[in-house]
């Protein structure tokens, strides 16, 4: 027994570390003491999965779930396993269904649901699904972005964009791209102090940026202000003023700032950024958002979301075709990038590609499962509970 | 989604040097109808007839219907063959009992096939899941595949019916069971044991007709883990298979672009050896997908066969399958569901393409006009036969898919060899991230570059054997593990094609940290390790990549792998096969277009496919001034007088033309 502990603990070290080939290993020694240990079953399922060899991953989570019911961690695993194969979308639904029930706040578990669900033709049970996943957590991007395809299908793009448009806002990845366009590092621990920042132009908009990115609007502001106070006509400065208005919803602001900067630096790709973004937000302004997406693409063309932005300006002014090459231009800069994949999917959609469109939207899913890392989580819960039983 | 390219009549003045190709200009006389031959005599088109087409009809309404409807509309399509599937549960409802009434109707089916000029290959062992063909009521549950009873009797069923019908002109085959079938096996011995019996049994009664074993080597070794290889050579022919569960394990994704529309040759160049093969089972595995993504994914499958040494060709089923009113469709693993007509009998877009298909096979004339022969070939590691904990067994197929797709794209003509084959025939090979070669393979290896051949090998994990020193001429240093990002900065332009700096977002596995020692670094990461380096080693030429590139393709996503990578794979590929004198007689500058030449003595046949869903107008330069060309079928010849021309191709649409030289 104490062997096969060992072992297991070899196993799950190796995985957590993304060792999957010397992990599986660990797991077949492991076995070797004994095969009815569900997490020895559970872990090969994840390694499996992790290395997209989704037959092995069914047959271990199968097996892992035969041993104890109520193993969360190999539910996930086997629905995931049944998802990224496809085809085999019965099956899922009763999965998301089961993990649905073990483990009821789990919000992947009913986007994921809804997806098995819509595949399946099922459309108004998925709806429901996503609406409950929403419930649980307002801000599931994902859940919104398969609303928004589902609102696509049954009244067209005009309705469906602004539901794009919110799954955007709350998709992290769009902040991402405007502190990457910044250039700014990571976050530090401290908050930052506005009066310890040494007083050099560089220094004020560094700190300014890092502030932003950790949701300090105040500080941020203080140091901007400091900037502009020794010069008025700062772009750069000023395209911060216009992101930080941006997050406080202060539209028009935003737009001021963004454009008294682009008259000083036309290419600056901050300001650029927050202009295209109010345009895009507001209604009738497409063609405007588009133009200002086109430069961004320009300036900063390597970045996956700048071309997602155009698409969705494109979109706007049913462009499809347009769009879809932007969206792809995306998905190959950045095959993670989920909202590029939802886009593409929508415009596949106006195409009449469906067997594409749901394609995309399971890689979509694929890279934001992966993202989550879901699995450790559960596996942890079940581990922590079977210690204090 | 046009199916052919017309040719079109070009202007004289010729483009030199393979230079700047041109379009022709003047539109093309549209193409006669030809009145040439029906069907390719060698080149067999066939479906499977199932036995139910109704998932509520019982076993044993076993081939009930009338045929006549059915086998009159195959023939009209120019489907020459018919697959038809012996139920033992029918024919033997007692030991020992055979119904009469049963093997007259498989005779009134062979008698009906042979009215129509079709036919037939008789398939004796086949799971169906609905006919219960296997699943016998006295055998006690006992496996048809090992129990020495079951498999006398077997035997005997077998005998019974060959005695009965060798006579009968419309067998073209006996067939020993299916791929459902065979995957029920546990080991090579068992299968081996079995696959002798039964062939030894039919020889008995029959000397001279074809018999095939019908299960695909690569395919089943990943379903079941047998190698059946041995097997499969003590019969008059093979079959490649693309199952369900292989696809979904090796090109999971759309089916009209990337690596989905590869897979059919890949596993058809995987099981050709020294005996024909059939591309067995082409079609779709699931009601998911629109007709019209059918039609085409079907129309590159049927080309890629003839253009990759098939000897035939046989379609997954003939009508839909009737299922109960249920939702949703799964996946079905034994591959039942989607047929050629739907389920009232109405034909699919995808019949008219076999039936243009059969069109364009029928005038390729295989006595006179012989495929290009392949000097390079993707070596399949030993490793793939390893079974679990080691995974070097589940990654290698998907890497050698992803050099084989490579090597297409940079229209090499390629096909696949394995660790321990002989190489004698190839100039050129690519061996894609093998993380281990056995001692006899690095030999074979030292001796094949010395003697001037050329070798692409990339890294693929663990320590690196001593012959890497000698023959690739680098000194390894360790793995670096895992890297986010591939970068790539060109030391040496121009060596190994054309080829550019990136920095691209891609997970790689592993990467190789190695000194340039004797070999040339052609181009290294951002840091100045050496990612490609080039090694003269005898005559030949040694070429070491740094990274799994094929691996980390086809681990990431295969479907949006980054272009700099795959540019670089292929570019690298394209290069080292041309030089070393494997590459092929026509070029092409668009890496979507599959190329295939069928060289004959007045002149030549090319075929181009191409492999992306969207229109490409791709530009053939051949060696020689091209004097004029014509569409297979029949029509005006197009003058053209150089030596490139441009031959523009639909979404998924493929082109025949005849090549005259001047």
């Amino acid at each position: 027994m104490a062997g096969r502990s060992t072992a297991l603990l070899t196993a799950e070290e190796l995985a957590r570390q993304g060792a999957v080939s010397a992990a599986v290993e660990a797991c077949y020694e492991a076995l070797a003491l004994g095969d009815r240990e569900p997490r020895i079953h559970g872990l090969l399922a994840h390694l499996m999965l992790e290395g997209d060899f989704y037959d092995q991953a069914i047959s271990e989570a199968t097996k892992a779930i035969e041993i104890d019911p109520d193993f969360s961690a190999a539910y996930l695993a086997l629905g995931l396993a049944y998802d990224r194969r496809g085809g085999m979308w019965d099956q899922s639904v009763l999965v998301w269904h089961e993990l649905s029930e073990v483990a009821p706040d789990l919000v992947t578990a009913h986007v994921q649901l809804g997806e098995a669900y819509a595949a399946a033709t099922f459309e108004d049970e998925a709806v429901e699904s996503w609406k409950r996943a929403l419930e649980l957590d307002p801000k599931e991007a994902r859940a919104t972005y398969n609303l928004a395809i589902a609102s696509l299908k049954r009244e067209g793009m005009a309705l469906a964009l602004p539901l794009f448009r919110q799954a955007g806002e709350l998709d992290p990845s769009q902040d991402e791209l405007f502190f990457s366009l910044l250039g700014v590092g990571a976050v530090p621990d401290h908050p930052i102090d506005p009066a310890k920042v040494k007083p050099t132009r560089t220094a004020r908009l560094g700190a300014a940026g890092l502030a932003l990115k950790a949701d300090d609007l105040f500080a941020a502001a203080d140091l901007v202000r400091m900037v502009l106070d020794e010069d008025p006509d700062d772009p750069e400065a000023l395209a911060l003023s216009a992101y930080a208005y941006l997050k406080q919803e202060a539209a028009n602001e935003s737009m001021a700032c963004a454009m008294r900067s682009l008259s000083l630096d036309p290419e600056l790709a901050t300001a650029l950024y927050c202009l295209g973004v109010v345009y895009a937000r507001r209604t009738g302004l497409n063609r405007h958002a588009a133009r200002v997406f086109i430069a961004l693409a320009k300036r900063a063309g390597t970045q996956a979301l700048v071309h997602v932005l155009l698409a969705e300006s494109l979109l706007g002014l049913q462009r499809f075709e347009a769009a879809s090459k932007a969206y792809r231009l995306g998905v190959r800069l950045d095959p993670a990038c989920v909202r590029a994949r939802f886009g593409l999917a929508a415009s596949h959609l106006t195409e009449g590609r469906h067997a594409e469109a749901q394609w995309e939207i399971r890689r979509a899913a694929y890279y934001d499962t992966k993202r989550q890392g879901l699995f450790w989580r559960l596996y942890d819960e079940y581990v922590g509970a079977g210690d204090d039983e | 989604m046009s199916e052919t390219a017309k040719p079109k009549t070009g202007t004289k003045s010729a483009a030199k040097g393979g230079g700047a190709a041109r379009n022709a200009k003047q539109a093309a006389k549209p193409v006669a109808e030809e009145t040439g031959p029906l069907r390719n005599q060698l080149f067999p088109i066939g479906v499977d007839y199932y036995p139910i087409d109704d998932e509520k009809a019982s076993f044993s309404d076993w081939y009930g219907r009338d045929p006549e409807a059915d086998f009159a509309a195959i023939a009209e399509h120019r489907i020459s063959l018919v697959r038809l599937f012996v139920s033992w549960k029918v024919l033997e409802p007692q030991v020992g009992q055979y119904d009469a009434d049963a093997e007259d109707r498989l005779g009134d089916l062979l008698a009906a096939a042979k009215s129509h000029d079709l036919k037939a290959i008789v398939t004796f062992f086949a799971d169906d899941r609905l006919a219960e063909m296997n699943e016998l009521p006295w055998a006690k549950k006992r496996d048809p595949r090992t129990d020495d009873y079951l498999i006398q009797r077997e035997i005997s069923l077998v005998q019974r019916l060959v005695n009965r019908f060798r006579a009968e002109g419309a067998v073209w085959a006996w067939e020993l069971g299916n791929e459902a079938f065979f995957a029920g096996f546990e080991s090579e011995d068992a299968l081996q044991k079995w696959a002798t019996a039964l062939r030894d049994a039919i020889r008995e009664v029959d000397s001279a007709r074809t018999i095939i074993l019908a299960c695909d080597p690569e395919t089943l070794v990943r379903e079941s883990g047998v190698d059946a290889r041995v097997a499969i050579d003590g019969f008059e022919y093979g079959v490649s298979h693309v199952t369900a569960p292989y696809r979904a394990y090796a090109a999971e994704g759309p089916l009209t672009y990337g690596p989905a529309t590869y897979l059919d040759s890949f596993l058809l160049r995987a099981a050709l050896r020294d005996i024909p093969v059939l591309a067995d089972g082409v079609g779709i595995h699931s009601l998911e997908v629109s007709v019209a993504e059918e039609a085409a994914y079907v129309r590159t499958a049927l080309y890629s066969a003839l253009m990759n040494r098939a000897s035939g060709v046989t379609l997954r089923r003939w009508r839909d399958l009737e299922t109960e009113k249920r939702e949703p469709y799964f996946c079905d693993p034994y591959e039942v569901l989607v047929g050629l007509n739907d389920v009232t009998g109405e034909p699919k877009p995808v019949l008219a393409e076999v039936k243009k298909f059969a069109r364009v096979a029928a005038r390729l004339d295989l006595r006179v006009y012989a495929p290009q022969p392949e000097r390079a070939a993707v070596l399949v590691p030993a490793e793939r036969y390893e079974p679990l904990p080691s995974l070097t067994g589940l990654y290698a197929p998907r890497s050698c898919l992803q050099a084989y797709t490579a090597a297409k794209e940079a229209h090499v003509p390629v096909t696949l060899a394995r660790e321990g084959d002989e190489l004698g025939s190839f100039m050129t090979l690519f061996i894609p991230s093998a993380a281990r070669l056995s001692a006899p393979m690095w030999a074979s290896l030292a001796s094949f570059v010395q003697s001037g051949g050329s070798v692409v090998l990339s890294y693929g994990g663990g320590d690196a054997d001593p012959a890497l020193r000698e023959i690739f001429g680098v000194d390894f240093l360790g793995d670096h593990g895992v890297r986010p990002v591939l970068s790539c900065r060109i030391a040496q332009p121009g060596l190994l094609g054309d080829l550019s700096a990136f920095d691209v977002r891609l997970d790689l596995p592993h990467y190789a940290l190695v000194g340039g020692g004797m070999s040339t670094v052609v181009a290294t990461d951002a840091t100045g390790s050496p990612l490609l380096t080039l090694n003269q080693y005898g005559q030949g030429k040694a070429i070491f990549l740094a990274a799994p590139l094929e691996r980390a393709i086809a681990q990431s996503d295969p479907w949006a792998a980054p272009d700099a990578v795959r540019t670089l794979l292929r570019t690298v590929y394209g290069s080292v096969a041309r030089a070393a004198g494997a590459g092929p007689v026509i070029d092409c500058d668009e890496p979507n277009a599959e190329i295939a030449l069928f060289q004959g003595e007045a002149g030549d046949v090319v075929f181009v496919l191409n492999h992306a869903a969207e229109s490409v107008t791709a530009t053939l330069t051949a060696e020689r001034v091209v004097a004029s060309v014509v569409d297979i079928r029949g029509g005006a010849a197009a003058e053209v007088g150089a030596r490139a021309f441009g031959v523009p191709l639909g979404a998924n649409a493929a082109v025949a033309l005849r090549l005259a030289y001047g």
